[in-house]
């Protein structure tokens, strides 16, 4: 009896220093995305997509042996995640920042990593700006707002258009955003883009993400009578938009840009009057598969370590960029030096279709990989399917009345 | 026409709401003269109760303000005996410091314990709507609308002619005569407080059926109620009611006909126009009037 207990002790003694030993040392990042504040929700999931990404990566033996730990900061409000850019920086010393969900706060915190030459890596902010200023140590794994709009024009030109029976150039579309780096940037994209193929833009209308009340943007919409109104929205206006079109009869469908109409939360709160809603966003779970290999072993994680279903496809991008940066710190064996990050980055080329979002990587002379594609998803019964384009899709578009 | 017409509808309507959610703080701020910048979190905590009852017991949003009312009139006796009450005699910037924390002690409460989630209550009226002539009116906005008109008449009499609401007026413009004409001062605060919380439980309850609930909803909410309690004058309840439709219409009108994103800084720069020339509000009592009390 007395042995079994000392076996067991020295057992549990092994264990821990086998445990503890496992990595002599470590590698840290820090993690910069909003955690509290009005942005919580989303930017939650997409740090859970870089956690899943770091426990996968630590178990299959970290980077050069070295275990990643996350230094996590909040960046709740803009003027927050540029002191936590600072703070990270100058009293955590981390040589590398992964974020951040939110262009305005990637905009601001990237900015300061830039100045003092610590790479920055975003997985999900969309803004184009970002990787437009020439930094040499910014990039982006995740597509950009001209990504996004380039599907919605081509989703408009390639099957809209002709279930309305018109030529591109006869539809009419209206353009509904929130007015912070993210809507603004969709919106300009959009313009450029839908002028060159023909399609007209008949009105274009900002608002803030925090109104409680939209039915001003509603009546704007219904005198410029678009045949599709594009949405730009944060979780809270999506609703709020989509319930007051509703309620103050706007005849033109809703095509999402991403964030809000993704949300669960979006389809529970219009019930029976999201099915049909359309959205551009970043890969979601109901996609076909064999465009999007590993998004299963990412699901089956997600489930076990959080005990629920991802809230979005926020932290799957998140968990497919974060995958890409231990990629390219796994080349450079650990180096932070930005000329080494530089040049393993430039060498990756992974095809598209090949990881988690169904994504490829390769970067362009700005840091932004220019093989990341968002996909059309639409809302049908309560569901969140994906249906252009057709490599990626699982149902057919429908178009409601 | 119509177009006009249906914004001005929706203007007065969006107005109802926003006197709706004012009322409470024009018996905490207006009248007793206690700055209390947690006024958004107590309709942010009112609209996570109605969620919670009705996901939980299928509670009906409406049915469900019979529970919430006591139950906030208590959490608000509470939070002026915890919060308030020692610092009653101290200056307003206190008030403000130690309500400033509360707010963002419960916002961060409410994000641990129900997460960033944006909850919506979805009822079989959520998104119904009467038509009269075209004109479109949405019918829990109509409801919330019709709840400020009913506050605001109750306590306007209930201040004019009740015992406790004759004494917490006189309590704002001497304290010290009240107590000397025999008013239980901390008494009479600690009632405020909770009628006020109670009544700005009621506008989170009426809210739920329309919007959705998260840990800063009520963020914006505080700001809006102090322009409208300040811009109809302090105390005043027909004040409140009219200064609300007032910015729910140029809300409305300013958004549809300029931009949307530019109907906040038209209100605020008639806020500003108003208090220029009438410091007391559209409603106040008389020159000077906006001070007593908070000096």
């Amino acid at each position: 009896m007395k042995k079994a207990a000392v076996t067991l002790v020295l057992c549990g003694a092994l264990a821990i220093v086998f445990s503890a030993a496992g990595f002599a040392e470590t590698l840290q990042i820090g993690a910069l995305y909003p955690i509290s504040g009005s942005l919580a929700l989303l930017g939650e999931e997409s740090l859970r997509g870089a956690e899943i990404a770091r426990l996968e990566r630590n178990k299959a033996g970290g980077i050069a042996g070295r275990e990643i730990v996350f230094e996590k900061a909040d960046g709740s409000t803009v003027a927050a995640a540029r002191s936590e850019a600072e703070r990270l920086i100058e009293q955590k010393k981390v040589p590398i920042i992964i974020g951040s969900y939110s262009s305005s706060r990637c905009m601001a915190a990237s900015e300061v990593a830039a100045r003092k030459e610590i790479p920055y890596f975003e997985l999900g902010a969309i803004a184009n700006a970002i990787t437009g200023r020439g930094y040499k140590t910014m990039w982006r794994t995740n597509p950009t707002a001209q990504d996004f709009s380039k599907s919605q024009v081509a989703f408009i030109t390639d099957w809209l258009a002709s279930q309305m029976g018109k030529q591109p150039s006869e539809m009419k579309v209206s353009i509904a955003h929130e007015d912070s780096d993210y809507g603004t940037s969709v919106a300009e994209s959009f313009s450029t883009l839908a002028k060159e193929s023909g399609i007209q833009v008949v009105s274009v209308e900002p608002y803030s993400a925090n109104a409680t009340d939209l039915s001003s943007v509603i009546f704007r919409l219904r005198k410029a009578e678009p045949d599709i109104v594009i949405a730009v929205s944060y979780a809270q206006d999506a609703i709020l938009m989509a319930r007051q079109a509703y309620e103050l009869k706007l005849k033109a469908p809703l095509m999402g840009t991403g964030g809000g109409h993704s949300l669960q939360s979006f389809a529970d709160a219009l019930g029976a009057q999201a099915d049909g809603v359309l959205n551009v966003d970043f890969t979601q779970y109901a996609v076909n598969t064999s465009f999007t290999p590993g998004l299963e072993e990412f699901l089956a994680l997600y489930k076990a370590t959080f005990q629920e279903n991802p809230r979005s496809g926020h932290s799957l991008a998140n968990y497919m960029g974060a995958s890409v940066v231990f990629d390219i710190l796994g080349k450079t064996g650990g180096s932070m030096n930005p000329e080494d990050l530089r040049k393993a980055a430039m060498s990756l080329d992974i095809p598209a279709g090949t990881t988690a979002t169904g994504w490829g990587v390769k970067f362009d002379a700005n840091g932004q990989n220019v093989r990341a594609v968002p996909l059309v998803t639409q809302w049908r019964d309560g569901k969140l399917v994906t249906v252009w384009p057709q490599d990626a899709a699982v149902m057919d578009p429908i178009l409601k009345e | 026409m119509d177009l006009y017409i249906q914004v001005l509808v929706s203007g007065l309507l969006l107005g109802g709401v926003y006197a709706l959610i004012s009322v409470g703080l024009n018996l905490i701020f207006g009248v007793v003269r206690i700055i209390n910048f947690a006024h958004g979190e107590m309709v942010m905590i009112a609209m996570y109760l109605t969620f919670w009852l009705h996901h939980f017991s299928k509670l009906d949003p409406y049915v469900s303000a019979i529970v919430i009312m006591p139950v906030m009139f208590i959490f608000g006796i509470v939070f002026q005996r915890i919060v308030v009450q020692p610092i009653l005699a101290t200056s307003a910037t206190m008030k403000i410091f130690a309500t400033v924390g509360v707010s963002l002690l419960l916002q961060n409460l409410a994000l641990i314990a129900w997460k960033g989630d944006f909850r919506t209550v979805q009822t079989s009226y959520s998104m119904s709507s009467l038509e009269v002539f075209d004109i479109i009116v949405s019918i829990p906005r109509l409801v919330a609308f019709s709840a400020a008109l009913l506050s605001i008449i109750v306590l306007y009499y209930f201040l004019k002619y009740t015992y406790v609401g004759k004494a917490l007026r006189a309590i704002v413009e001497d304290h010290a005569v009240a107590r000397l004409m025999g008013v239980n001062v901390e008494k009479h605060y600690i009632l405020a407080f909770g009628m006020g919380t109670m009544f700005t439980a009621l506008g989170g309850v009426l809210l739920m059926p329309f919007s959705s609930v998260y840990p800063t909803v009520g963020v914006t909410f505080t700001l809006l109620a102090f322009v409208v309690v300040v811009l109809g004058g302090l105390g005043s309840m027909s004040g409140t009611f009219f200064a609300g439709l007032f910015i729910g219409v140029v809300e409305s009108i300013g958004g549809t006909f300029v931009s949307p994103a530019l109907k906040e800084a038209i209100y605020f720069a008639i806020f500003v126009l108003v208090l220029l020339v009438r410091p007391q509000g559209l409603f106040g009592k008389g020159k000077g009037s906006e001070e007593v009390g908070l000096k």
